[in-house]
């Protein structure tokens, strides 16, 4: 059986999604990065190796996420797609009229305007990180819930409490101040959640026509809390697709099947062997100039595999220079 | 005298030109260091934290100049810009307060261009028509040659077979003009270096979007500020069409619009329905371009230093207009990160092809 692998790599977790050739998803990892992308690509694909029906085999490989080029080194991939377009196909894929697709992972927000089967727009958070996941998760651990009882809590709620939330320093003081005053815990998460989807729409959603369907993907929606208060906001129903947690990577993989088909090539994936790889990065300043670049580079078994960071691109090409001496 | 400028795209090219023929020797031209981190840093450092990334930058290349030794400076000033019309004031100031005592030859870009030009000119090596005149002109013949070559790396980076042969024809190609010593040598190498970009081997698949970039004019046309732009829309199939040059303004500025020709007429005509005045900076242009370019282009990518004011109107006036052009606003300080920049690229330049596919796909069904 042919099989196509979309692999995500974001800054809080690591997702895999592998579909077939009816593009229906076979297996699927989902993984905290924890600040190590290279060791968790690694256990994801194991996971994968051992999930797979026997008889199949790898045919297409993609890779989306803000670690897309190093995942995209580490692995071979066919296909390097920005996590815009990969959420985007993904959510088209499983709601073919979506309008609007809501995306809330660790450290971004998205929002995609698709009219037609086509996006017309896109935003992506730029000032800060007050209406994502890690926001939430910081919270929690301050209010001592877990983050995954995070949602039943705020459903509980019958009198949120309004919290400020233009800025996590300010929402963190507003919130501590909230809970001084004898606020119920229930009703400081369903405020935190409120303010979130406020900054969302204030911010990353800013004039922008929003439409139903809404298609809400990320992480985040995992957490009731957000769904609820974006139903609210945006007063009309909002759906969580299941596998939201995956869109990324499932977008990926549907990019990567589509791709493979038209061109008809063979893919470059190096195979499960590099699980046993041994890979090390590291990084240098470059020192030629007074823009003093941060090099980082990639080895593999002590060879070096890629360099990013120069402006001038010295480094990339030296590499090239290299690969074709040796 | 030392006399040093601030860095802008290949500006000091056609400066050391002027300056060669007006006759100032190598010894009293400080031609800054090309703008780099440390010069950021230094702009940053120096700055009110609200100033715009112009400003940073700019003061960055007139700290590097005076520790070079520079005593003179060339900067711009105006009145009803935008900022703009004070960085030499205050850049002088700031200068005086780190102990640098330099002087400010400045050169008002709001009017009376072509006078100013030459009593800058007269500023630094008294008043003589006959050397002026011929200084200016090879001046400007270096503009244009270079404005010529950069409008041909643009188109040839979106389709060339083998990345980077463009940026490196490039690279050699500003080397030669700034080594060339007459008009007749500028262009015979601006033929040359334009011949040789549009020969270069293409790659037979390449379907290049076309994408203007328009916004504030440093900001457009410096590449450190804009960090690399158009080389990065270039490696990612764009053709880059762009409408604001240094060669052009230099050619209305001075020479046509006191004659009563308005090189933006049609251009701020496209923006009337949406915007009726001038909002300072480059805000009336950006907002026309997008109008008046929307069956052009594929899409539009706007520019703006941080807390830009004419730009932030055009920012928001602009998604309202009737005619439907994909707009990607990005807005640059030095706390910006080249990654998101290129992660939004690369998603615009997606939506523009599925866009284009679709498009395609309509005229094909509505053929048959």
């Amino acid at each position: 059986m042919r099989t196509f692998l979309g692999v995500d790599v974001g800054s809080v977790t690591t997702k895999l999604a592998l579909i077939d050739e009816g593009n229906q998803l076979i297996a699927s990892i989902y993984l905290r990065t924890q600040g190590k992308p290279i060791e968790m690509i690694q256990a994801g694909l194991k996971e994968i190796e051992k999930r797979m029906p026997p008889g199949s085999e790898i045919c297409g490989l993609a890779t989306t996420g803000s670690a897309r080029y190093l995942a995209g080194v580490v692995l071979g991939a066919d296909l390097i797609k920005n996590e815009i377009t990969s959420h985007a196909v993904a959510a088209m894929h499983h709601v073919p009229d979506v309008q609007t697709v809501v995306e809330i992972g660790g450290q971004d927000s998205k929002i995609i305007i698709i009219r037609d089967g086509v996006v017309v727009d896109f935003g992506m958070n730029t000032v800060c990180a007050a209406g994502t996941g890690s926001f939430l998760d910081h919270q929690a651990s301050r209010l001592d819930v877990k983050i995954e009882e995070f949602g039943e809590y705020a459903l509980e709620s019958k009198m949120p409490v309004r919290i400020a939330g233009r800025c996590t320093v300010f929402a963190e003081s507003d919130m501590v101040h909230k809970q001084q005053m004898g606020h119920r815990t229930q009703d400081i998460i369903y405020g935190l959640c409120q303010s979130l989807v406020r900054n969302y729409l204030n911010n990353v959603a800013l004039g922008k026509e929003i439409l139903p369907p809404v298609v809400f993907q990320g992480g985040v929606a995992f957490n009731q809390g957000i769904v609820r208060a974006l139903d609210e906001g945006l007063k009309t129903h909002v759906s969580v697709p299941p596998n939201h947690e995956l869109m990324g990577a499932i977008g990926a993989a549907l990019l990567v099947h589509e791709e493979v088909e038209v061109e008809g090539i063979g893919t470059r994936f190096k195979g499960f062997d590099i699980i046993q790889m041994d890979f090390q990065t590291s990084s240098f300043e470059c020192g030629g100039c007074p823009n003093n670049c941060e090099i980082a580079q990639l080895a593999m078994n002590g060879r070096i595999l890629a360099r990013w960071g120069g402006r001038c691109g010295r480094w990339e090409k030296m590499i090239e220079e290299e690969l074709t001496i040796s | 005298m030392r006399v040093s400028f601030p860095n802008f795209s290949n500006i000091h090219v056609v400066i050391k030109a002027v300056a060669r023929k007006l006759g100032v020797s190598e010894g009293e031209l400080v031609v800054p260091p090309p703008t780099t981190q440390k010069t950021l840093d230094l702009g940053v450092k120096y700055s009110p934290v609200e100033a715009c990334l112009p400003f940073k930058l700019t003061l960055g290349n007139l700290i590097e100049a005076c520790e070079m030794g520079a005593d003179t400076l060339i900067q711009a000033r105006g009145t009803g810009i935008c900022r703009l019309g004070y960085y030499a004031k205050v850049q002088e100031q700031i200068l005086s307060d780190l102990g640098y005592n330099a002087r400010f030859l400045t050169y008002d870009v709001s009017r009376n261009k072509l006078v100013g030009m030459f009593s800058l000119m007269r500023n630094l090596k008294g008043a003589n028509w006959f050397r002026d005149i011929p200084a200016l002109h090879f001046g400007m013949s270096k503009l244009f040659s270079l404005d010529r070559i950069d409008k041909a790396v643009r188109h040839t980076r979106a389709v060339e077979g083998e990345r980077g042969v463009a940026n490196q024809i490039y690279k050699e190609a500003i080397a030669s003009i700034d080594g060339a010593e007459n008009g007749r040598e500028v262009k015979r190498l601006t033929r040359k270096y334009v011949g040789r970009l549009n020969s270069v081997a293409r790659d037979p698949r390449a379907r290049p979007v076309r994408i203007g970039v328009t916004g504030e004019i440093y900001v457009v046309l410096e590449p450190f500020a804009n960090m690399d732009l158009e080389m990065e829309m270039g490696k990612l199939g764009v053709q880059v069409e762009r409408t604001l040059s240094l060669s052009r303004w230099v050619k209305y500025s001075l020479f046509l619009n006191p004659l009563g020709i308005d090189e933006w007429k049609d251009v701020r005509k496209a923006a009337m329905p949406y915007l009726k005045r001038d909002v300072g900076g480059d805000g009336w242009e950006s907002v026309g371009e997008k109008v008046f370019h929307s069956r052009e282009y594929d899409g539009l990518v706007h520019v703006a230093p941080f807390t830009c004011m004419p730009e932030i109107v055009a920012e928001n006036i602009m998604p309202s207009t009737k005619e439907d052009l994909p707009v990607l606003s990005l807005v640059f300080d030095e706390q910006m990160g080249k990654q998101g920049m290129i992660t939004r690229l690369e998603a615009f330049v997606d939506l523009l092809k599925f866009r284009r596919r679709s498009r395609e796909k309509h005229e094909n069904f509505s053929g048959c």
